[in-house]
């Protein structure tokens, strides 16, 4: 087909382009990894990268980082369905449903697992089911990395909010999380709570699909959306957090989280991502104040809160069967990771790898203790080939409903903008790449 | 006086005799043709009718899907999201063919006026437009930032001009038109270079001066540059993607998303090459209706003051 040979051609320009090739090695086996972590997970996949290459000799990974979201999801499709794609990649398992849908990933078999002494068992049974599709397994998965409530102890204190322990009291209900941040912008004259809120930021679509699964709603079901007049009431909620002022909007994410960094803020709502950031100030002694993190409080029905994963996945690379000992060399790599993964947790992720998230080391890891059990009440995005981080869908809601914070447009209308722009991905087949 | 200043479009040619029939000059004349026939239907009519093919298929990125005839279309006279676009792309062209048109003569009778600062002055005006694309956004990203940009220093105030619903897509017409305004001054300057100064030397001895030398004088001999001007900036403006997605990705709000940017995204981010193929068409049909609604506007001109 043409339009495959173009992209081939452009494809594989990119690659060449993009990519040092090392030069052979005797029998050494280069596996080639592209991977979206940036900043500091990039830079401790980096020296997993380079310990599992000097832990032996007969495999070298080579990796390149590209630029994360739908960029780096768009190369990995084109180029994979015209076999030139990396050997490995780390994807979101919240894409999984369009990659291993789509044609884009290659199976992994469980006798492929047990050379490398891996099996299903050994691995979150949550991540695990998630990094199946249609009965076969396509991922394998490293961590989790949810929504969680982090919180500034001498603000918090100053509110009013920290039981005798000195920890946060717990918060349970709408109302009172709304009441809290009242009392923590009214009473230290900070912001209650901040947030990523500039346009075309994920941060509410996160937060919006979390309180939605607390009410026990879904967001899309076979090819509707599911979560009724509830969607634009939950959106109104966050919205009435901005507009009584204990928010700011508008701020983007360099922005809200030194807006917390710097003592600004009495919560943040973000992902355990900014963990190591917080650990780093901490040691070096420029945070200034202690910090807490709590999982998100309950505010409805149950206790979910949003999260994705990063996994390892092989890429079809159609018409380029992949020979076995290369197989064998990811999944080396691949199991290396998922037993150094303690190393992964300083990034704030939750490993997925149970001997290593039930060792005594992790649950006394600190501060991720105190947010571990969160891995039980994790919800995805729905299933679904538009969905997933920087997904379609994704890009869709991250247009609409900050909107609704500025008061640009209302809480309905960005709901009706973002339903009606979404409706015509949602009644699509799955694309085969 | 010799007076070779056309003021109306040039007489038509004589009636060419019959076409050369014989093979002798018919060989040649296709061999001078052939070059740009090859590149024309290879890149410009295969392409087109292989869009038009697409836009009636449910087509991913990569694959050519089933045929569902007018299916995309129907979908696209219902999708707030495609007209939101149009009106994008329309009123960033409102906001720059016409100050671009303008301040290019003004431009352009400046530099022509001020003989000593002549090629200073030229070379400032026209500086900008030789940038690329890149550093074009990178200065004007520079220059709208809330609290550092030299923008918000001249007027005192920490607006995000390029974050703010309102403002974003005059910030990006107004860089648009600093951008790409020395091309017009070029045009316009080439204009008032061909007007023979002896015309104004004989409407100065019957008492002519300022603006009714530029009335009688100037405007009529520049009138075909500046409907050429006008023309070129159009299509320019209604291809405008690269500022947008550079400097403000389509938002806030997809307030700054034009119909190319939608395009780009069903094609890319959604996988959807066959509504984007329809979309595609679809601005095509609104181009050439506009341009069709444009060529009687310039005939009718030309007439009335025939």
């Amino acid at each position: 087909m043409a339009r495959r040979g173009f992209l081939a051609a452009a494809v594989a320009l990119l690659a060449a382009l993009g990519t040092t090739w090392a030069a052979p090695a005797g029998a050494q086996v280069e596996v080639r990894m592209w991977t979206l972590l940036s900043g500091g997970d990039g830079a401790r996949m980096r020296a997993l990268v380079d310990d599992f290459n000097a832990s032996q000799r007969e495999v070298r990974v080579v990796s390149t980082t590209l630029k994360w979201g739908e960029p780096f999801y768009t190369k990995l499709i084109t180029a994979s369905v015209v076999g030139a794609g990396p050997d490995l990649a780390t994807v979101h398992l919240s894409r999984l449903p369009n990659l291993a849908g789509g044609g884009v990933l290659r199976p992994i078999q469980p006798a492929e697992l047990a050379q490398v002494g891996l099996r299903g068992e050994d691995y979150l049974p949550r991540q695990w089911a998630k990094s199946r599709y249609g009965g076969v397994n396509y991922a394998v998965p490293l961590d989790v990395h949810p929504l969680v409530l982090y919180y500034n102890k001498t603000l918090a204190g100053r509110a009013g909010l920290l039981g005798p322990d000195g920890k946060l009291k717990p918060i349970e209900g709408v109302a009172a999380l709304t009441d809290a941040f009242r009392a923590a912008t009214e009473r230290t004259g900070q912001h209650g709570l901040t947030m990523e809120s500039s346009q075309s930021s994920y941060a509410i679509w996160r937060l919006w699909l979390a309180m939605l699964a607390q009410q026990n709603l879904t967001i899309i079901r076979n090819g509707r959306f599911t979560y009724g007049p509830a969607g634009v009431a939950t959106l109104e909620r966050i919205g009435d957090w901005f507009r009584r002022g204990y928010a700011q909007v508008g701020l983007d994410y360099p922005a809200s989280t030194s807006q917390f960094m710097g003592g600004n803020a009495v919560f943040m709502l973000n992902g355990v991502w900014e963990v190591p950031e917080l650990v780093r100030a901490s040691k070096a002694g420029t945070l200034g104040f202690e910090y807490g993190i709590v999982p998100l409080p309950q505010m409805y029905a149950n206790a979910s809160t949003w999260a994705d994963s990063h996994s390892f996945a092989i890429p079809a690379n159609n018409e380029h069967p992949m020979p076995p000992e290369k197989v064998r060399a990811i999944l080396r790599f691949v199991a290396y990771v998922s037993r150094h993964s303690l190393g992964w947790a300083e990034g704030g992720h939750i490993p997925a790898y149970r001997p290593v998230a039930e060792s005594p080391q992790f649950l006394a890891l600190q501060p991720n203790a105190q947010y571990a059990a969160v891995a039980n009440n994790v919800v995805y995005d729905p299933d679904g080939w538009y969905m997933g981080a920087a997904g379609p869908l994704e890009a869709i809601a991250s247009k609409f409903l900050p909107a609704a914070l500025y008061g640009y447009m209302t809480p309905a209308q960005a709901v009706a903008r973002f339903e009606s722009e979404s409706r015509r991905l949602i009644r699509k087949p799955p694309p085969r790449y | 006086m010799p007076n070779d200043l056309t003021m109306n479009p040039p007489a038509p040619a004589p009636a060419r005799t019959a076409a050369p029939s014989s093979t002798r000059e018919g060989l040649p004349a296709l061999m001078l043709l052939a070059p740009f026939l090859i590149a024309f239907v290879l890149f410009f009519a295969v392409p087109a009718f292989e869009t038009l093919y697409l836009s009636l298929t449910d087509s991913s990125l990569t694959r050519t899907n089933a045929f569902v005839g007018l299916d995309n279309y129907h979908l696209l006279l219902n999708d707030p999201s495609f007209w939101d676009s149009v009106a994008n792309t329309f009123m960033f062209a409102l906001m720059t063919v016409i100050p671009l048109t303008a301040l290019g003569l003004i431009m352009a009778m400046l530099v022509n006026h001020f003989v000593r600062a002549q090629a200073w002055l030229q070379g400032v005006f026209f500086l900008p437009f030789v940038l690329p694309i890149s550093v074009m956004t990178l200065i004007a990203d520079w220059m709208l930032q809330p609290s550092s940009g030299v923008v918000n220093h001249l007027v005192g105030g920490q607006r995000p001009w390029l974050a703010d619903p309102t403002w974003a897509l005059p910030a990006v017409a107004i860089g648009t038109v600093w951008w790409t305004v020395g091309f017009n001054l070029l045009l316009f300057l080439a204009g008032l270079r061909n007007i023979p100064q002896d015309l104004y030397e004989a409407a100065a001895l019957d008492g002519a001066r300022g603006f009714t030398l530029f009335r009688a004088i100037t405007w009529p001999a520049l009138r075909p540059v500046a409907t050429t001007a006008f023309i070129l900036q159009l299509i320019a403006s209604l291809k405008v993607f690269g500022q947008t997605y550079i400097l403000t990705s389509g938002g806030p709000f997809n307030t700054t998303r034009v119909t190319l940017h939608y395009m780009y995204e069903t094609a890319f981010t959604q996988s959807d090459a066959g509504y984007a193929a329809a979309i595609a068409m679809a601005f095509v049909a609104i181009v050439l209706l506009l341009s069709l609604l444009q060529a009687l506007v310039v005939k009718w001109m030309a007439r009335r003051d025939a």
